[in-house]
């Protein structure tokens, strides 16, 4: 017994049916859709009421404008489009893998409902719920179930309502379709027509052999499909998951708080849709159109995924209050990137942290008060340059396990040697310097004058000299005595290229 | 003839509605310590730096504070915990933690700023101080410093004692050695521990390198101490003498 199950869902008449999803008023109407360029157009697609009429499809727009009473609509891509993303997303409450089997202005899928029995139920009651949702969203659909993907495809295009094959009755429930179902080349059908073959049950009492023998290869696919034995490897279309949330103002905005409250309502739309897959957000990009044609954009990425909807939209305003919009703001989007939710194993002898969402927080608040980019981690770089160093962002993740030799481990080492320390001056000051045989003996720094006991050096460096950021520098460390009798040592630097001297550090 | 424990218990019967526990010593409350990582000042302060209130490292220039504060620092920091240096004044060296054995990916380095050339550091003090309370509120971090230690005492003192109430209270609160460097004490009674820094002196490696220098150590203000000062004129406060290392890089190429 085969352990494969699936259910057809056929709305015919596509563009028609998108476009009166939503004009209720015309849904009785005789309803035409005509596509094509003016005044070139054709009739593509049209309802039932058009049809009683007279009208068909291919008629030309000059005929369907002599029909009196018939409504003629243009086909919209956007309509349809967004129709068939309903029709998916309510698919996709019945069973995540669905295959796309569009045939001509049909839209049709296949929903994979093996297994679904505990959920909906046996495959009738699947395929009455799922038709009574799709017809809550307005269309009008047929459902096919069948263990065979094509016997279910093919049944569903050629019925109405609801219908439910049982294992091994594929072939009778084909037997009545028209060959036409089949959408053969014309110069087969016409054969088949000659040989006198109009329904799959006539085209499946013909021996293979002898129908390939004098068709090709091809005849034993089309038996295959009129007998219901047709094989198919399933493809499920992947489900392009994007968050992003646009608003478009009526009149410029210029307050921060306006723009928060729209941002917030976004925000909570960004993370309700995250959470039903499961996910997170684990980064926020903000764009702003501005007026006078500019552009801003923003991206905040908190340490941890989250749907915290509170903590994301502090994080909006501290990052709108530190950046607001140059001008008036005229669209406002919102996209976020999803991320797995965070999942932190605590420990009960693991060290105190902060919490990394209130972190976050904190960390924006400080960077509003001292800088963007005065605030993190410093890390070394790889180079002679005395003094050179880069801000990184500090993150817990960052922390986490990159260090991984506890203080015990260290101290059977044996503990680190305190060294002396530099307290640097930012920038450096320029002092005057006295010097006997090359020595400093003196310095003055614009406030008070020190009389050098010693001074040691010098320490020549210098480096990329193949590049604007060369530096050639001298280094002495100096213990000075100042006019008050404080006693200081500290760090004198002579720039190699001008000889101008600086006070560049202070030990303590 | 009454033993001594029951007079003790007739006297305190007698007095309890006045003096509560008249004879009887209040009980202590062990503070929990961290350790600075260097063994004299550790010594000291009978196991380190206390957790959860304020500790000052008060003295002059070149007198040691930032290399004690480095050595606190770079022990919580092996212990797998984040610190937070925030530098009123701009002055902190990397090279120099990244030598004293501080892990710099769990430092979190906040370094005020003027807004403009002007000298008065006003704006840096309010910056720093705003900064200490957010992070005090935030929690988590093992030690914050307060570096105040370029900035003029007759400007860091007009710090309100507002404040180093609340910062005693934030350190109580969620666990957080608070270390300010500075010149002179500010906290006052708000400081569990202020340790009183001063160079002792100078050691010249060859003579012509600056191979280390030897500080000094003394207990200005310890809370919880259990050692009453004697009371016989020679009020002077235990210190130790503990060396720092020079840079390294100057005596290997020396």
């Amino acid at each position: 017994m085969s352990n494969e199950l699936y259910a057809c869902v056929h709305a015919e008449e596509f563009p028609a049916q998108a476009l009166l999803r939503l004009r209720t008023d015309l849904a009785a109407q005789p309803v035409v859709v005509l596509e094509g360029r003016p005044p070139l157009e054709t009739v593509c697609s049209l309802n039932r009421a058009a049809r009683l009429k007279g009208a068909a499809l291919g008629m030309t727009r000059l005929e369907a404008e002599s029909m009196d009473g018939l409504i003629r609509l243009p086909r919209s891509g956007e309509t349809e489009a967004a129709a068939r993303a309903v029709l998916l997303e309510c698919a996709a409450h019945f069973s995540p893998r669905i295959e796309q089997v569009d045939q001509g202005t049909a839209c049709a899928c296949v929903l994979d409902i093996a297994g679904t029995e505990r959920l909906f139920g046996p495959p009738a009651t699947l395929a009455e719920r799922l038709r009574a949702a799709l017809i809550a969203t307005g269309l009008r659909v047929s459902v096919a179930v069948s263990e065979n993907l094509h016997t279910a495809r093919l049944k569903a295009a050629t019925t109405r309502g609801i219908t439910v094959i049982a294992p091994g009755g594929e072939a009778t429930a084909l037997s009545k379709i028209p060959l036409t179902a089949l959408q053969l080349p014309e110069d087969h059908a016409l054969t088949f027509t000659l040989w006198g073959i109009r329904t799959f049950a006539e085209l499946s009492a013909l021996p293979e052999a002898d129908l390939v023998a004098r068709i090709g290869r091809q005849a034993v696919e089309w038996r295959e499909l009129a007998r219901g034995t047709r094989p198919h490897t399933f493809q499920p279309i992947e489900d392009e998951f994007a968050l992003r949330e646009f608003y478009a103002f009526d009149t410029p905005v210029e307050e921060v708080d306006s723009l928060l409250f729209m941002g917030a309502r976004m925000i909570d739309c960004l993370a309700m849709r995250a959470a039903t897959h499961a996910m997170a957000i684990a980064s926020l990009t903000v764009q702003m159109q501005l007026e006078g044609g500019q552009a801003q954009e923003r991206t905040i990425r908190p340490a941890l995924a989250t749907i915290d909807r509170k903590f994301l939209l502090k994080l909006l305003q501290l990052e709108m209050g530190a950046h607001p919009p140059q001008a008036a703001v005229l669209t406002l989007t919102l996209s976020a990137q999803a991320g797995q939710s965070s999942k932190v194993q605590l420990g009960l002898f693991s060290p105190q942290m902060p919490e990394p969402s209130r972190l976050d927080v904190t960390i924006a608040r400080l960077k509003a008060i001292a800088g963007e980019d005065r605030v993190g981690s410093p890390v070394l770089e790889d180079t002679h340059r005395p003094g050179s160093f880069r801000m990184e962002s500090f993150s817990i993740a960052q922390t986490a396990g990159a260090y991984t030799r506890g203080a015990s481990e260290q101290d059977e080492e044996g503990p680190v040697k305190p060294r002396m320390a530099l307290r640097r001056i930012r920038p450096p000051a320029p002092v005057r310097v006295q010097l006997r045989e090359l020595k400093p003996v003196s310095f003055f720094d614009r406030e008070q004058s020190y009389k050098i006991a010693a001074a040691y050096g010098p320490w020549r460096t210098s480096g990329c000299w193949w590049s604007t950021e060369a530096w050639n520098t001298e280094e002495w460390d100096v213990l000075a005595e100042a006019n008050g009798g404080a006693a200081v040592a500290c760090l004198l630097v002579r720039d190699g290229g001008n000889g101008q001297w600086q006070l560049e550090a202070f030990y303590d | 003839m009454p033993t001594a424990s029951a007079l003790r218990i007739q006297i305190e019967h007698s007095l309890e509605r006045r003096f509560p526990a008249a004879l009887t010593p209040v009980p202590r409350t062990i503070r929990e310590t961290a350790a600075t990582g260097i063994p004299a000042v550790d010594g000291l302060l009978d196991g380190g730096l206390p957790v959860g209130a304020i500790s000052e490292i008060v003295g002059p220039a070149s007198s040691g504070r930032t290399s004690l504060a480095l050595a606190f620092v770079a022990r919580r920091t092996r212990e797998e915990r984040v610190c937070a240096w925030i530098d009123a004044n701009d002055g902190f060296d990397s090279e120099s933690a990244a030598a004293n054995g501080v892990a710099l990916h769990r430092l979190l380095w906040v370094r005020c700023k003027s807004p403009g050339a002007t000298a008065k550091p006003w704006a840096r003090l309010d910056q720093a101080m705003r900064a200490t309370d957010l992070l005090l509120q935030a929690g988590g971090f093992a030690a914050l410093v307060l570096d105040l230690g370029a900035t003029a005492p007759e400007h860091a003192c007009r710090i309100p004692l507002a404040t180093w109430f609340r910062f005693r209270q934030g350190a109580d609160r969620t666990r957080s050695s608070l270390l300010v460097v500075a010149q002179k004490a500010l906290a006052q009674s708000s400081a569990a521990v202020v340790l009183e820094c001063a160079p002792l002196n100078v050691q010249a490696g060859n003579g012509t390198v600056l191979s280390g220098c030897k500080y000094q150590v003394s207990t200005g203000r310890i809370r919880s101490s259990t050692t009453t000062l004697p009371i016989d004129g020679k009020r002077k406060p235990p210190a130790v003498a503990w060396p720092a290392a020079g840079m390294g890089q100057r005596e290997a190429r020396a």
